[in-house]
């Protein structure tokens, strides 16, 4: 056995766009990540939830990835650092398919960030990871992620619930179909 | 739908003991994990839970090793291939300190020594190769299953604490490394 462990890594791919870098969430997101499901922001997302449990999540997201090989990243301002946000693509139990997901942090909202990393993630999503259109689940009261989804081109499919609760299904266009 | 190519945990490291190959999880181990969140087995560690939360914590313990650089292993039975549960260093947000954890998820694997096979060869590990000076198992109150598992490692009471989701423990600390070498209680 080594003296020193090996490091374990799980690689998650970086993706730079105009304004922002989407990487592989860490530790040093708790902060940020805790105050976001300490606020009632995140109650249309699963939360509040205490910081134990903001922690399960983090970590949670990463094991996502190594389990599904795909998940969802952080969202970084590429000018200052600041953590913005996160987005990714999620299949969790209990939901019907792949989901892009994402949250904008509070101050960060406004500025087409949300967008910006949606196009970026859902590109990636059928371009590298082979992914057929995907799925949003919106909370119909969720008005500023039903804008950004109809926006991305999005369109409501059905009415439906994930894990009890109900919500909108939005199907995304296949971005190779697209300029 | 094409299925990316699943991301491989480089890095986790394969312990073997006489019964037992401890390795990272893997997704084909969900349905074990989940049956054991749906049984009152799982009492103890936070359960019972539904099968979307399980798969959450589920996800949280193979993070666990990107982000430590340790966590549970899953053991496999050598002579069967079955997923029988995970034990290994274990250290959260909001823990007193990193700890040594064991559950088996499928009861026809109690009563046979697999848990304290794993505690040990995990605890070895936490010792010689994380560096660990110490370590302790929190317990939650009325396990007595695990609890005496720890009496029989060599540990003693050494506190509580207590968890909003998991309740009161106690605080078993387990003997240092070094008290360890040469002795019954060692590095099996």
């Amino acid at each position: 056995m080594s003296a020193t462990p090996t490091p374990v890594s799980a690689p998650i791919p970086v993706i730079r766009t105009e304004r922002l870098i989407l990487r592989a969430p860490h530790e040093g997101d708790l902060d940020v990540l805790a105050a976001f499901y300490a606020s009632e922001r995140s109650h249309f997302v699963g939360g509040p939830c205490d910081r134990f449990q903001s922690w399960m999540r983090l970590l949670g997201g990463l094991g996502h990835w190594a389990l599904r090989g795909y998940g969802w990243w952080a969202v970084e301002c590429r000018e200052t650092g600041a953590l913005a946000g996160r987005i990714g693509v999620g299949l969790h139990e209990g939901w019907d398919e792949p989901e892009l997901g994402w949250h904008i942090y509070e101050g960060f909202e406004g500025r087409g960030y949300a967008y910006e990393a949606a196009l970026a993630a859902r590109r990636h999503a059928a371009e590298s990871w082979g992914l057929a259109p995907l799925i949003s689940y919106i909370v119909p009261e969720n008005h500023r992620s039903r804008a950004l989804a109809e926006r991305l081109g999005a369109v409501v499919e059905r009415e439906g619930s994930v894990v009890g609760h109900p919500c909108l299904v939005y199907r995304h266009p296949d971005p190779r179909g697209l300029a | 739908m094409t299925r990316p190519l699943a991301i491989s945990l480089s890095g986790v490291p394969v312990l073997e003991t006489e019964r037992l190959i401890l390795r990272a999880p893997q997704p084909e181990d969900f349905e074990a994990f989940a049956a054991y969140y749906a049984s009152e087995r799982s009492r103890y560690t936070g359960g019972p839970q539904e099968r979307n939360l399980a798969w959450r914590a589920f996800c949280h313990l193979t993070g666990h090793w990107v982000h430590r650089g340790y966590g549970f292993f899953v053991l496999e039975e050598r002579a069967s291939g079955r997923a029988l549960g995970t034990a290994g260093p274990y250290f959260p947000e909001g823990w007193p300190e990193p700890e040594i954890g064991w559950t088996l998820w499928l009861p026809e694997a109690e009563g046979k020594g697999y848990a304290g096979e794993a505690a040990r060869a995990t605890r070895a590990f936490a010792y010689d190769a994380l560096g660990w000076n110490t370590a302790i198992s929190l317990i939650v109150d009325g396990n007595a299953r695990s609890a005496a598992l720890a009496q029989r490692m060599g540990c003693w009471l050494d506190g509580t604490f207590e968890h909003r989701q998991f309740g009161k423990s106690a605080i078993w600390r387990h003997p240092a490394p070094a008290s360890l070498s040469g002795s019954a209680e060692g590095r099996a």
